[in-house]
């Protein structure tokens, strides 16, 4: 095991090496700003963006300007600064991090809370009342834009806003360490709507592996031993039918973790996600290379957590 | 300021509503244009006038909900509407428009107008004794007095690429500049600590007077900003929070992308200043999603936004809160196309282009009939020379005359170009448009138009910032398309030369960062915009601009749509004032009620 954990954060390096190279040639491959023109302003002589671009680094070939990056990167995790605000991409990552994980982790806990029971009670009482009602309402919840949702959201239940004013709206949010109380209120909202449609999506997919499993003969032996229902169903149907479940989570995990941009934006919560959209906007490359980086790093930290994960749910799959 | 096209590459939002300028014949927005002061709080049609009225609150904190970031807090690279009212706020330049007069500046940090020598060389600036610094931390520079050597700074360090002020080169042609990096400017002397010596390369006294309103004149003192200045990314404008103040307002706190706060400067002291700086506080919460911002700022208390509200916001704002809403006059829309390439560089096609397009169309596209006024020149309402260029009438030409197009004039037009059949032969035109509504939806109005003349259109859409750093902003690229994009100009200053230069004049084609989209280059028209430059009288320097103005139509350099007009939306409790030049509430005379 240990062996293939070292294994798999030696490629994850490789990975992000080879992510930033493409965020990099894509940057300068395919039509974007010139970073150079943006900070100069329109009326700016062409002296002033050639110094602009030299001060920046942007007159260097390709190589070499990636090179400097990634050395800097390796050496002194130091994604550079922002063309757009002069702050340091890593303090503003960072700054930014805790509204992102906080929005993440809090969704999370919703939307299993609510997906697992539901997907499981749906999946048993096929063809219920219940089952129908949730799956009708899971399938509304993956159909509504999360933009749109969020929206919705606040103009009926922001307090400011909302036509039944009960939860804290946009730009409400605070750092849990200034805020405990507040930074709950005004996530809370947040996490409904985010967790909205993902609950939808796993409740769906546990019922749909759940009723597949439950068809399977080893289920059936299970019962023929006399197992009870509950302990049929807990430790022989759904540890099976969770397994595709946990690899889904862990991407979206690491994707939420890499930003929520429009549940960000409409709640105006300061997390990366938002970052990742103004930097794209305003063809801030340290900055996007920054999110992306941070994104991608996320996503494969989530897959080999899983991956490991998926030794101690599934007896079959172990790692030499 | 900055033109539409990049300022609104940082505003991607709805259309910028608009409304009737301030045009006598309208008689729609008069309170806004300066109406009696029994009424100053209401414009014509019953909206809010944005002017400052009697009475006014003290005190109090003011919330303000933007979705926009800044570009550049430091004072020497302040230059976008945004930056301008924290800067505005918190620095005093030199000159300053009082919110209810767009056209007259008034000494803020100087200590009366400027004195420009009879040669038109050199311009003389004394300013004010017992203006103090204020910092959040207490430095060696709390509470010094500024002098002209501050000044003069802040004019070296414009130059510095650090700093890399956009339009120093523009406004003030300084002797010695073009060797300057951020060190000495020998055109730039102190003879006392109150008093600052312009001298300039070529007679351009008159302009460079009335640039002297800019951010770049905020005092900077050499000694606390030097060593900031000499670091990348500069600590002056990425943490504006140490800036030396000189206004009523001090940054006390900045998160880049996230919030800015303003506070009261205890060194500013109220009897140096004409400003009443009503307001304690000002928060100010960036990133905040438009949609969500209009609501709350209808339904809120002690809220305004900072930039451009919503079409749906000011539609509830027009419909239902007409007192919170204000609607102010700023810049111009146009198409441009290549003037040097054919089939756009015979004047006919030219001509018949602009009688084929859809103007009212475009405005529709915008907004419908909140969003402005059409356009038959290019000085738009608030700038000297709009009224000499012909006002709301416009200069007669014929091709102008049908906002909705006018298929037999374009006819007639493409006849005198050489097509007997008054349509082209399917020759290929290359344009490109913005992405982004409503620029897409103006973008294929004008599309239609140029296939109506018989053209086969090569039609691309591609985002703002591309397209205008990469493409109608770097001139080889511009000279193989047609129809770039759509240029509009917000003039630094309420000046005829600030406004038409940038767009038309020949010098100001260049290889990269271009904003002549025609590639408009007319010797005559060139040689009359360096004459009426040098002329420093208001009235016979706005008949010179308005003859230059009349002059571009004849030429079709390029063809006119819109005169914006540009909303501000407010709380119920909030006496918003607007800057009327720079269509932005003005902090300094904000109140709450």
């Amino acid at each position: 095991m240990a062996r293939y954990i070292l294994r798999r954060i030696g490629w994850t390096v490789v990975l992000l090496a080879l992510v930033s190279a493409v965020t990099f040639v894509i940057f300068y491959a395919l039509p974007s700003a010139d970073p150079a023109v943006l900070r100069a302003g329109r009326q700016a002589s062409p002296e002033l963006v050639a110094q602009i671009r030299a001060r920046l680094g942007l007159d260097d070939p390709l190589v070499v300007q990636y090179w400097t990056y990634m050395k800097d990167v390796v050496l002194h995790f130091d994604f550079g600064f922002s063309y757009q605000s002069g702050e340091s991409v890593r303090a503003a990552i960072v700054s930014r991090l805790p509204a992102t994980i906080s929005m993440t982790v809090g969704a999370l806990v919703i939307w299993l809370a609510t997906a697992l029971p539901i997907g499981v009670i749906s999946a048993i009482r096929r063809r219920s009342l219940l089952d129908r009602v949730t799956m009708t309402g899971a399938l509304l919840a993956i159909s509504a834009p999360v933009y749109w949702l969020a929206l919705v959201a606040l103009y009926l239940f922001a307090s400011d806003i909302g036509v039944i004013p009960i939860f804290d709206g946009a730009n409400t949010y605070v750092g849990i360490t200034q805020d405990p109380v507040q930074w709950f209120a005004s996530l809370l909202l947040p996490w409904l709507v985010l967790a909205a449609g993902f609950s939808a999506f796993y409740a769906r997919l546990l019922r749909a592996n759940l009723v597949e499993v439950m068809g399977e003969d080893y289920i059936r032996t299970a019962r023929a031993k006399g197992l009870p229902e509950r302990r049929v169903v807990w430790r022989h149907g759904v540890r099976a039918a969770i397994t595709p479940i946990v690899t889904v989570l862990g991407l979206d995990i690491g994707v939420l973790l890499g930003g929520s941009i429009l549940t960000e934006s409409v709640f105006n919560i300061p997390g990366v996600g938002r970052y990742a959209y103004d930097a794209i906007r305003t063809a801030d490359l340290p900055a996007i290379q920054g999110t992306v980086l941070f994104a991608a790093f996320f996503i494969v930290v989530a897959n080999l957590v899983v991956d490991i994960a998926y030794a101690f749910l599934d007896p079959r799959v172990r790692y030499g | 300021m900055n033109d539409l096209r990049l300022r609104r590459a940082r505003r991607p939002l709805p259309s910028r509503p608009l409304l009737l300028g301030c045009v006598a014949t309208l008689a729609l927005v008069l309170g806004a244009c300066g109406g009696s002061s029994s009424d100053k709080k209401v414009a014509a049609g019953g909206f809010a006038s944005g002017l400052p009225t009697d009475g006014q609150k003290r005190g109090g904190t003011l919330k303000l909900l933007g979705s926009e970031g800044f570009f550049h807090l430091d004072p020497g690279g302040s230059y976008f509407q945004l930056d301008y009212m924290v800067t505005y706020a918190t620095q005093r330049p030199l000159y300053y428009f009082k919110p209810d007069d767009p056209k007259t500046a008034v000494p803020d940090l100087a200590d009366g107008p400027p004195q420009v020598s009879a040669d038109n060389k050199t311009v003389t600036v004394k300013i004010k004794s017992g203006i103090r610094y204020g910092t959040n931390k207490k430095t060696a520079i709390t509470g010094k007095e500024v002098t002209a050597a501050d000044v003069k700074y802040a004019f070296e360090r414009g130059l510095n690429p650090s700093v890399a002020n956009g339009y120093e080169g523009v406004y003030f042609p300084l002797v010695g500049a073009d060797k300057a990096k951020g060190g000495p400017i020998s055109g730039i002397t102190t003879p006392d600590a109150h008093t600052i010596v312009f001298k300039l390369t070529k007679p351009f006294g008159a302009t460079t007077a009335r640039a002297l309103v800019m951010p770049l004149t905020v005092p900077v003192p050499k000694s606390y900003v030097a060593p900031l200045d000499a670091k990348q990314p500069n600590p002056y404008d990425a943490q504006p929070e140490r800036q030396a103040f000189t206004g009523p307002y001090m940054i006390s706190d900045y998160k880049a992308g996230k919030t800015i706060t303003l506070v009261r400067n205890p060194q500013w002291d109220p009897k140096t200043d004409f400003k009443p700086a009503y307001l304690d506080r000002i928060e100010w919460t960036i990133d905040a999603d438009p949609n969500v911002a209009g609501r709350q700022i209808f339904s809120g208390t002690g809220l305004a936004n900072a930039d451009t509200p919503t079409a749906g916001a000011v539609k509830r704002f027009a419909t239902r809160a007409k007192d919170r809403i204000t609607f102010t006059p700023l810049g111009n829309r146009f198409v441009g196309v290549n003037t040097q390439r054919k089939p756009f560089s015979d004047i006919n096609v030219r001509k018949a282009f602009a009688a084929a397009l859809d103007r009212r169309a475009m405005l529709l596209a915008r907004g419908g009939p909140l969003v402005g006024q059409l356009a038959t020149h290019f000085l738009p309402p608030t700038i000297p020379g709009y009224d000499e260029a012909g006002g709301a009438k416009g200069t007669g030409a014929d091709y102008l005359a049908n906002p909705s197009g006018d298929p037999a004039v374009a006819a007639k037009y493409m006849k005198l170009a050489g097509f007997p059949s008054g349509k082209a032969n399917g020759e290929k035109v290359v344009m490109l448009g913005e992405n982004d509504s409503p620029a897409k939806e103006t973008a294929q109005i004008t599309r239609d138009a140029i296939a109506s003349l018989g053209f086969d259109v090569s039609f691309r859409l591609l985002d703002q910032s591309t397209l205008y750093s990469k493409f109608c902003g770097v001139r080889t690229e511009l000279e193989k398309i047609d129809v770039c994009g759509f240029a509009g100009w917000l003039p630094d200053f309420s000046d005829p030369y600030a406004m038409l230069t940038a767009n038309f004049y020949g010098k100001s084609i260049t290889a990269v960062n271009n904003s002549n989209a025609s590639l408009f280059d007319d010797p005559a028209v060139n040689a009359a915009m360096d004459k009426a430059a040098l002329i420093a009288d208001a009235g016979d320097r706005a008949k010179a601009w308005g003859a230059i103005d009349r002059r571009l139509v004849d030429k079709v350099a390029a063809v006119p749509f819109l005169f914006d007009n540009v909303a501000n939306i407010a709380s119920k409790n909030v006496q918003g004032v607007v800057g009327q030049w720079i269509a932005s509430w003005d902090l300094a005379y904000t109140s709450l009620k």
